[in-house]
């Protein structure tokens, strides 16, 4: 009996859960989505994906190599960047962007002779696109060093990276989606662009909600279209108690109620109609995408289950908004970058009250026969005229 | 079922003990025993060096109002009174040299006593609570609330230990009248047990004995979940009342014991012995012969290991209590007490030792704490030197269960950082 350990209590951890367990189990709650988003759009989503994951591992890694001016394997193997956090982030960040972008000054682009599909220009099928891929690695150094590393990294960033990068993107080279129809090559056609950035309420055909529930629905962000995928990665991550379960729920549900409130009563929409718009816009755009892996990501979400409602209906709220009035492309990523400022502050006021605090009771002064009376009151009572 | 919110569940680690059962184990050549084995004021020593005493005589008596005496638990010479190392500090020990002549002295047996008897009873044979605390039970017992229900502790929710489980399984006679010896003293007809569904086959067993005996014992049986057998979470699971930050469970009218105490009180009442043995549970991967031994104060851990089989080659960590809030000792040479509920011999697989890493802010703390406090924000508080956000957080109001660092993802000694915490505020106070 030599060389026993003395620590503090408790002696036993559950072995189940570490950080990179849990960061592992979303990578594999993202797969469906991938491998829809592959079906979906091709294979540009993979290289996306591989470029993505693989410079943001490496803008981890190099990071912290340059802080901390050591570059032995020592210290290699001590980087942050095996917590495997970083993964996640080029994941979701890369299942956020569309299938190419083409940015025109810079065209380094191969396109595809092919005749015209469905009123879209064969150019815009592109083969290869080395913008997209360059633009993925100026994401990458957003979403990694700008807004989780230099604020302390993981745990400590205000804001989700992958929103943050997407938005950024977004503001700065002009990212759009009208070149990024999907190919739809194992699938029916596509259903065209998506109907919420048209002006019109959704009318399509028999099996327009069917199509947008398995993600055939053109021009998105390549993850956030397939809500079988989703749906799969939302079960798994509730099984495994990842995330809570209710935040997704509540901010669909609460969607769906603005939806109404904004969209389908202005527009005199009535019974099936009003259905039918209130389905159509929680399956469309990213809002289950965002619900599930981005809104419920750690360190920008409050830590309370009262919190998390507040920061899930703000999410709905705004999202709804910005879709009913601004008519703007990027709700959802506004949306989480807006509410994620709000965390602190629902943070420090939502705090839970203790076990066996209970509120303190005001005792009012009991009436006697000879107690002034109120101001206002005659002594039949009632209001004085 | 009747459990609180929050809390977590450990693997229990049970069945490696729950059918091995209570062996009395030989007593050791040496006993020392530490005079402080309670909560409150060290008893003061009654012996010199040379005397002899006897089984079961007074080596050191209750010294002031929270406090209870000592009693030998081996016959034979005092060869000394020394200051050692404890679970969690220092006091004073009477060594004793045993003579393994074992002659005790008993108080003469009580039949049909007054509740006043039965409390004098308790204050004179040394009894304190036996689940780890070590209130003296004879203060508890004189209460200035009113009180409706006593409630024993069965839930026994830390994982490995098996103590309580074995004496209700075979001493359930002794028990369920210890209890009601009690429940005369505090004036009350019946009892409440309360017990966690994991030992539902002893709560039905207690529930045919009390019919058979003849007593009113209400068994309830809780959700299994740590941490229930915390006083004011398992009060809130049995009766739903919420005891107040800060107040005692007197003062919603209940009043907490353990089963070990209750086997006390009726071996003090019916046989006049002291308080100087307890059934200790060794278990762990790293135990040879893990299970149930009946077990002197004053034997050294060293003593108890090495009689039931020795140790590993592997273990690494040495608990004396439960693993998740037992203390971990450096080495055997520290005696067994009153409050020694269990001997764990931890391996490395068992107690698996990683570096913390940075909080990932997944919360699994806020939802695991049994109090409703955030640790999360009091581990970053006290780290950053902001004392008042700490109490601000409820530093004061943790348990110290421990349920926060079993659930971190990132291995965040949690609870260390509150105890810290709670060191800082007290300090602050103290300087105002």
């Amino acid at each position: 009996m030599k060389n026993l350990t003395v620590s503090s209590s408790p002696h036993i951890v559950q072995k189940s859960k570490t950080t990179r367990s849990i960061m592992l189990d979303v990578l594999v709650a993202l797969a469906p989505a991938l491998v829809m988003s592959v079906l979906l759009f091709g294979y540009h989503v993979l290289l996306n994906v591989a470029v993505c994951m693989g410079s943001c591992f490496g803008f981890e890694l190099l990071f912290s190599l340059i802080r901390k001016k050591d570059f032995s394997r020592k210290a290699v193997k001590q980087s942050s960047c095996w917590d495997c956090s970083c993964l996640v982030t080029g994941l979701i960040l890369a299942l956020n962007l569309p299938r190419v972008i083409v940015v025109d000054k810079w065209n380094w682009n191969v396109y595809r002779t092919m005749p015209d599909i469905q009123g879209i220009r064969a150019a815009d099928y592109v083969a290869f696109s080395g913008d997209t891929l360059v633009l993925c690695m100026l994401a990458s150094l957003v979403a990694i060093v700008l807004v989780k590393l230099l604020f302390g990294g993981i745990g400590k960033n205000f804001a989700n990276p992958a929103a943050t990068a997407r938005v950024f993107l977004f503001l700065a080279f002009g990212l759009t989606w009208t070149n990024t129809m999907g190919l739809g090559s194992l699938l029916s056609a596509s259903t065209g662009a998506t109907w919420l950035s048209s002006l019109g309420k959704p009318t399509g055909g028999q099996n327009f909600f069917w199509q947008l529930f398995i993600g055939n629905r053109g021009a998105a962000a390549v993850g956030e279209t397939c809500m079988v995928a989703i749906l799969l990665g939302y079960l798994y991550l509730s099984v495994k108690r990842i995330i809570d379960f209710r935040l997704p729920l509540i901010i669909i549900g609460s969607a769906a109620v603005f939806a109404l409130l904004f969209d389908g009563l202005p527009h005199h929409l009535k019974g099936t109609a009003l259905l039918k718009n209130m389905l159509a816009h929680c399956m469309s755009g990213g809002l289950v995408f965002g619900a599930v892996f981005m809104a419920t990501d750690y360190s920008t979400s409050p830590n309370t289950f009262w919190g998390s409602a507040v920061f899930g209906v703000g999410i709905a709220l705004f999202t709804m908004l910005i879709r009913a009035f601004a008519n703007a492309p990027e709700g959802m990523s506004f949306t989480i970058l807006i509410m994620n400022c709000v965390v602190p502050l629902i943070d420090k006021w939502m705090v839970p009250r203790p076990f066996g605090y209970t509120k303190a009771v005001k005792e009012k002064p009991k009436k006697t026969a000879d107690s002034p009376l109120p101001y206002n009151e005659t002594d039949k009572g009632g209001a004085k005229i | 079922m009747n459990t609180f919110a929050n809390g977590i569940h450990p693997k229990d680690n049970k069945e490696r003990t729950r059918r091995s059962p209570i062996t009395p184990l030989a007593a050791p050549q040496t006993v020392y025993i530490p005079l402080g084995q309670h909560v409150g004021k060290e008893a003061v020593p009654t012996v010199a060096k040379g005397d002899r005493v006897q089984m079961g005589q007074k080596i050191g008596g209750a010294d002031g109002a929270i406090s209870a005496s000592v009693f030998s638990s081996v016959s034979g010479e005092v060869t000394g009174i020394e200051k050692r190392a404890t679970a969690t500090g220092h006091c004073m020990h009477v060594v004793i040299q045993n003579d393994g002549k074992d002659d005790e002295v008993l108080l003469p047996p009580l039949a049909d006593p007054t509740p006043a008897q039965i409390v004098q009873r308790i204050e004179d044979c040394g009894i304190v609570g036996m689940g780890g605390a070590g209130f003296p039970t004879a203060v508890k017992l004189r209460p200035r609330d009113r009180i409706d229900t006593l409630l024993i502790n069965a839930a026994e929710c830390e994982p490995y230990l098996t103590c309580d489980y074995r004496i209700m399984k075979e001493k359930a006679v002794s028990f369920l009248r210890g209890a009601r010896y009690m429940a005369q003293a505090l004036g009350l007809s019946e009892f409440t047990v309360g017990i966690e569904d994991n030992k539902s086959d002893v709560a039905e067993e207690l529930e045919n004995t009390a019919k058979h005996e003849n007593i009113a014992a209400k068994i309830v049986v809780c959700h299994t979940k740590y941490p229930q057998g915390a006083e004011k979470q398992l009060i809130y699971a049995v009766t739903g009342r919420k005891v107040r930050v800060g107040k005692l469970p007197a003062s919603v009218g209940v009043i907490v014991q353990n089963v070990h105490t209750a086997l006390a009180v009726c071996e003090a009442v019916e046989l006049g012995r002291k308080s100087f043995c307890r059934v200790v549970t060794v278990s762990g991967d790293g135990a040879r012969q893990a299970g149930n031994y009946s077990v002197r104060t004053g034997t050294l851990v060293s003593d108890v290991l090495a009689a039931c089989g020795g140790v590993g080659d592997n273990v690494v960590k040495l608990l004396s209590g439960g693993p998740m809030m037992g203390f971990a000792l450096s080495d055997g040479d520290v005696a067994v007490t009153k409050t020694t509920s269990g001997l764990v011999l931890l391996t490395a697989a068992e107690a698996e030792h990683e570096e913390a890493s940075s909080c990932i802010n997944c919360a699994a703390c806020v939802r695991a704490c049994p109090m409703h406090l955030m640790p999360v924000y009091i581990d970053a508080c006290i780290l950053s030197g902001d004392t008042a956000g700490a109490k601000k957080y409820g530093a004061m109001d943790c348990i110290e269960c421990g349920s926060c660092a079993y659930v971190c993802p990132a291995r965040r000694p949690l609870v260390q950082s509150i105890r810290l915490a709670k060191k800082k505020i007290r300090a602050r106070g103290a300087n105002k």
